[in-house]
């Protein structure tokens, strides 16, 4: 017997009813074979029962040969397989019970052995039914079986084989039937059951446990040749043998459908109606014309025919074809009565073409139109809804049905008051979103991506991807709601979205889109983003390396630092250094739309600013070491000095001057520093000193990520590191607080004086808070253009100034609000930070000292006159500020001898009287003994002190004691105190040549 | 002194921070322990564990809030209500309003009486929030009763 596919023609139906008259010629003659038959269909049954349940693989071999009658309803049940779903009989219905106890079965089937003759077995019979319909109790079971229960259906090693046999092309049917018969005519065939399919030709299946039962089964077929190959299936592919093909669907207008063949092949197509008797449909395409063509063809001249030519679709346009003479009839469809435009047989409307074909020249399974189809399908000015019908159908017919039981869908409400469950046909449902969902694509072109749903129009979600702000249309059904936040994938082999890359030809990028094959990189060219697509293999590598780049102010940056693009293309942008290779940095501003944010410019271009935001993201370094912080992103320091960590490098210094100037002060300038490591296992790393301790120092690599501890001798400075000279400024900084100690206005003196004052005690950072709340500090600014790296942590003070007063009150600092003369606001531009200007930041610093000490605040302005700096002391510069903060301005005292630089007064000179208003009053002459004149602060110079001079300490915390200097070493000048015949090592900036 | 330090180290690392389940930290209004310091090996610097209150600010789906716009392209417009970045998709926008490019691109009604430009101030609602670890992303709506623009920097002028 056969099994056949679903979609069947009637005509085959009528052939198949001539074999059965056949066969039941056979049966009447084949009576005397009953008993053996019984059991065999008894077998069969059970083999039928298992296909009810929904196992593919066996249909029952030979069939029971009781009477014509039973013949024929083994017919029958061949014919509703055809339509499985729709009209199961009992006899299926009662196969579904048979699968959980298929031996049972079996066992009857012994049981019906012994058996002799039809009169006796009536009872057995009925003894059968009885059982088997008792068994039905199990339908159910066997109908809600999970999908692991199907699974354990499914053919094993154990079961019979399937044996692919080929046949006499268009006599499959026919030999499946033969064999049927042959198998009722001899008990001595061993297959279990034949199968033919519509859509196989050529061959059908046989079932048997061995191929040599196939081949006794097979021999002397006419339809067979004997020397047909018999192959197996394998166990894999057994069950798709018998897989029902999805029940087609019902097409109905609007539902969207491929064209299979001709120029129109993979076009998306629109039904419009449908003849299901003629299996026809009409569908709207948009056209493939070649006008020019038509045109010739119809004025009769001969066309050339170009294979490969198909024309574009494209909207076709009566007045066009007017134009180029082709005759165009307007026509009323005799069926639905509108008016189509003709030419030439084909049929137009609005610019489509209207066609019927054949349904089998269209696919309706799986189709799912992209967006770009649609909007082609939808005209101008169409409405999108329009399309909505249609598209539900899409939604409809996505399944692949295997085993289709049921589209109803079963839901139950939310609302308390519908009933329990609510039934729908699943072409009626979809999924639903919100605004404001945020969503993951799941499949369709836009898989991988998420985002917030927007809009909803229908079946169609618009979402604002998170990474590329963009919007996106998906279709709902393509979406789930998620959490997760990514562009889709977001990384390829070793390569992960926002890598910095090595690209083939030693260009190099940021991967700024992974897709599905392909990376897009935004190269490293400044100024000119260019994106290239580059596959997998085309990256050499990743490019790892922290490495640092200097802005156009000779700051260092580093990767995570906040630059502004000063110049160029991308002027005015900002956002943290993503990455940094060979002097290019890759920015991230948030703000950037294209390339994901990413910008590319030259370090040279950009200037540092607001801080490291290192310490907002918890990034280990700047917690860990903020001296390092410090050192990393110096600007922010001088345009914020609250942001440099509480504690700086003052305790140390503030520590070492107060043990007495232990150990050498030139190693301890190494901290911050740069250096390459000369010898040892390190020899040849470069990195920054973290910390010196006797002839130990620690020094961070930059290549490892790593603390290393190396002896002083094994280090060698590189060319950026800063001399050492300007050091003492540093430690300035460290003792100024301590100065003020002496000044009862302080309430924490007493530490101060300490000489081994524990970093505790540090006055210093109290001022440094102080400024932390400084309303005025400059990386509001930052914040105030959005940029949320910069919305530190300063910025963020602003609103809570008032709180953070009792902060203030006990510090020193505090005395800058009396300073109205002095604001940060002076010097809030990168500009201020760079070299030259460095000592400026120092300017508003000076309030903190006022109040210790009012004289000096006379002499701040001239800070930067009498300060010998060292110009591209980058290092040194960074920590100047804080310095300055501290109490630089203090630096020019009485009874000093300056060089006044004012055009014309130019010469020696002595300070007599420090002005509360910063400048000085200085007698003329080395003796001071010329004019008294008011100078400018810049219009002063100290002179730097010579050997054996009697020298003035203008800072640290020995400011204002008077010496002699005994020693010059490098830049420290070995100084004995007057007052107590004690040998100081100071630095030679701090010390003033006293007038003679 | 070492609360001082301790404090505003807290204030320096906490402020203006954003966290997925409390949003914005703005403020701290108060310390209320510091536990037993942890010194750490090989460091010598301590850790210490601070508990303290803040004034945080998390936009909530339907909140109204008003904000700043600071960009419009075809696509929306992006403001920004403090820390909050709030994108308004152009299907949100009342359908009169139209994108007009050019040196300032803008939203504008098609009588020209309300304009959406940078620095317009437009009440809005949000309608959906994405947090992350450093950031909370709103969209929003102004295609609603009451909301809209509510100061106009061009029309001031």
């Amino acid at each position: 017997m056969a099994r056949r596919g679903r979609d069947e023609d009637d005509d085959e139906v009528e052939e198949e009813e001539e074999e059965e008259d056949e066969e039941e010629a056979y049966n009447l003659d084949e009576e005397e074979d009953d008993e053996e038959d019984y059991e065999d269909e008894d077998d069969e049954e059970d083999d039928e029962d298992e296909d009810g349940g929904g196992r593919p693989r066996k249909k029952g071999g030979g069939g029971g040969v009781r009477g014509f009658f039973d013949e024929e309803a083994q017919v029958d049940e061949d014919e509703e397989e055809e339509d499985e779903g729709e009209g199961e009989d009992d006899f299926i219905n009662d196969g579904g019970a048979d699968i959980p106890d298929e031996d049972v079965v079996r066992g009857s089937r012994h049981r019906s052995m012994p058996m002799r003759d039809e009169e006796e077995d009536i009872d057995e019979i009925e003894r059968q039914v009885r059982e088997r319909y008792a068994r039905s109790s199990h339908i159910e079971y066997a109908e809600e079986a999970a999908d692991v229960e199907q699974q354990a259906l499914l053919p094993s090693v154990k079961d019979p084989k399937l044996w692919m046999v080929k046949c006499a092309i268009g006599h499959e049917r026919e030999t499946a039937i033969c064999l049927m018969q042959k198998f009722i005519d001899r008990q001595d065939l061993q297959i279990k059951s034949v199968v033919a399919l519509d859509h196989l030709k050529n061959y059908i299946y046989v079932e048997a446990e061995k191929e040599a039962h196939v081949k006794e089964a097979c021999k002397g077929l006419r339809n067979i040749y004997g020397s047909a190959k018999i192959t197996l299936v394998p166990i894999k592919e057994m069950a798709d043998v018998l897989s029902v093909e999805s029940k087609s669907v019902d097409l109905s207008r609007d539902a969207w459908v491929r064209m299979k063949l001709g120029i129109y092949k993979g076009d998306l197509a629109k039904v419009v109606d449908v003849d299901n008797v003629r299996q026809r449909v009409t569908v709207k395409l948009i056209p493939r014309i070649d006008l020019q063509a038509l045109a010739s063809k119809l004025e009769g001249r001969e066309v050339v025919k170009k294979k490969a030519f198909v024309a574009p679709p494209r909207f076709f346009n009566i007045d066009e074809a007017r134009e180029m003479h082709i005759r165009v009839e307007r026509r009323r469809d005799k069926d639905s009565g509108e008016y189509f435009e003709m030419i030439d047989g084909l049929m137009f409307k609005d610019g489509f073409l209207y066609k019927t074909v054949s349904i089998k020249s269209i696919s309706t399974q799986n189709i799912q139109p992209s967006f770009d189809e649609l909007e082609k399908f939808r005209k101008p000015g169409d409405d999108m809804n329009g399309d909505m019908p249609g598209l539900s159908t899409l939604f409809a017919n996505r399944k692949k049905g295997h085993f289709m039981k049921d589209e109803t869908v079963h839901i139950r409400p939310k609302i308390s008051d519908l009933p329990k469950t609510l039934a729908f046909n699943e072409k009626e449902l979809c999924k639903y979103f919100k605004p404001g969902d945020h969503v993951k694509v799941v499949s369709g072109v836009q898989e991988g991506a998420t985002g917030m749903v927007v809009k909803v129009e229908g079946h169609v979600l618009i979402i604002l991807s998170d990474t590329t702000k963009e919007h996106i249309r998906v279709f709902a059904d393509h979406v789930v709601e998620s959490s997760e936040i990514t562009t889709g994938i977001t990384k390829i082999g070793d390569y992960e979205l926002h890598d910095l890359v090595l690209l083939d030809n030693l260009s190099f990028g940021v991967i700024i889109r992974v897709e599905t094959e392909a990376f897009q990189v935004l190269k490293g060219i400044p100024d000119r983003p260019e994106v290239v697509l580059v596959k997998l293999r085309e990256i050499k590598s990743k490019i790892d390396r922290r490495t640092s780049a200097k802005d156009r102010s000779n700051n260092m940056i580093s990767a995570k630092d906040v630059v502004r693009v000063v110049e160029g293309a991308c002027k005015g942008k900002q956002g943290p250094v993503e990455h940094i290779h060979k002097g290019i940095l890759f920015i991230y501003d948030r703000h950037h739309l294209e390339h994901a944010g990413f910008i590319c410019a030259k370090a040279q271009s950009c200037l540092l600013v607001g801080g490291s935001p290192g310490g907002r993201r918890g990034n280990g370094m700047d917690t860990s070491d903020p001296r390092l912080g410090a050192l990393r992103s110096p600007a922010s320091i001088l345009q914020s000095p609250g942001r440099l960590p509480p504690r700086g490098p003052h305790m140390n210094y503030g520590g070492r001057f107060g043990g007495g100037g232990r150990g050498g002060r030139g190693n301890d300038a190494l901290v911050g520093k740069c250096i390459k490591i000369k010898s040892g296992p390190y020899k040849g790393y470069r990195g920054r000193v973290k910390e010196v301790t006797g002839g130990l120092v620690r020094v961070e690599l930059d290549s490892l990520m790593k603390i290393v501890t190396v002896k002083r001798d094994d280090i060698a400075d590189t060319p950026t590191v800063a001399t050492p000279f300007r050091e003492p400024r540093y430690s300035l900084g460290g003792e100024t607080p301590m100065h003020p100690s002496r000044t009862p206005l302080h309430p924490y003196q007493t530490p101060m004086r300490d000489p081994g004052a524990t970093p505790i005690h540090d006055g210093m950072r109290t001022p440094m808070r102080s400024r932390a709340w400084a309303p005025m500090s400059p990386p509001r600014d930052n914040w105030e253009e959005g940029n949320p790296a910069s919305w530190g942590s300063s910025p963020a003070y602003q609103p809570g100034t008032p709180p953070a007063r009792p902060y203030e009150a006990p510090t020193p600092g505090s005395g800058w609000a009396n300073t109205p003369g002095v604001s940060y606001n002076d010097t809030p531009t990168p500009r201020e930070n760079s070299y030259g200007n460095a000592p400026s930041p120092c300017v508003p610093s000076t309030p903190v000292g006022q109040p210790m000490t009012p004289n000096s605040a006379s002499y701040l302005p001239g800070t930067p006159g009498g300060q010998p700096m060292t110009p591209g002391n980058a290092g040194m510069d960074i920590m100047s500020p804080i310095i300055g903060g501290e109490g630089e301005g203090n630096w020019i005292l009485p009874d000093v001898l300056v060089n006044v630089l004012r055009a014309g007064d130019d010469g020696p000179g002595v300070v007599r009287e420090v002005l509360t208003d910063g400048s000085c009053r200085v007698a003329l002459g080395s003796s001071g003994d010329g004019d008294i004149m008011t100078v400018l602060p810049n219009e002063v110079e100290v002179v730097r002190p010579k050997k054996s001079d009697k020298i003035k300490i203008m800072n640290g915390n020995f400011r204002g004691y008077t010496g002699k200097l005994i020693g010059i070493d490098g830049s420290d000048g070995i100084v004995k105190l007057d007052d107590t015949y004690e040998v100081k090592i100071l630095d030679m900036v701090i010390l003033a040549k006293l007038a003679s | 002194m070492f609360f001082h330090i301790l404090v505003s180290k807290l204030i320096k690392d906490v402020e203006g921070t954003c966290s997925g389940r409390h949003g914005f930290v703005v403020a701290i209004t108060g310390v209320e322990d510091i536990g037993k310091g942890l010194i750490r090996e090989g460091t010598g610097y301590v850790t210490f564990p601070v508990k303290y209150q803040c004034v945080v600010f998390r936009p909530f789906k339907g909140e109204i809030l008003e904000a700043v716009v600071t960009m419009v392209n075809k696509m929306g417009f992006f403001a920004e209500a403090g820390p909050v970045q709030i994108f308004v998709s152009n299907h949100l926008i009342p359908d009169d309003m139209e994108f007009q490019s050019g040196d300032v691109p803008n939203y504008t009604t098609s009588d020209g009486s309300v304009k959406i430009q940078k620095d317009s101030e437009v009440r809005l609602k949000i309608i959906g929030t994405r947090v992350d670890a450093t950031e909370i992303f709103c969209i929003g709506t102004i295609k609603d009763d009451f909301l809209g623009v509510i100061n106009d920097p061009g029309a001031a002028v």
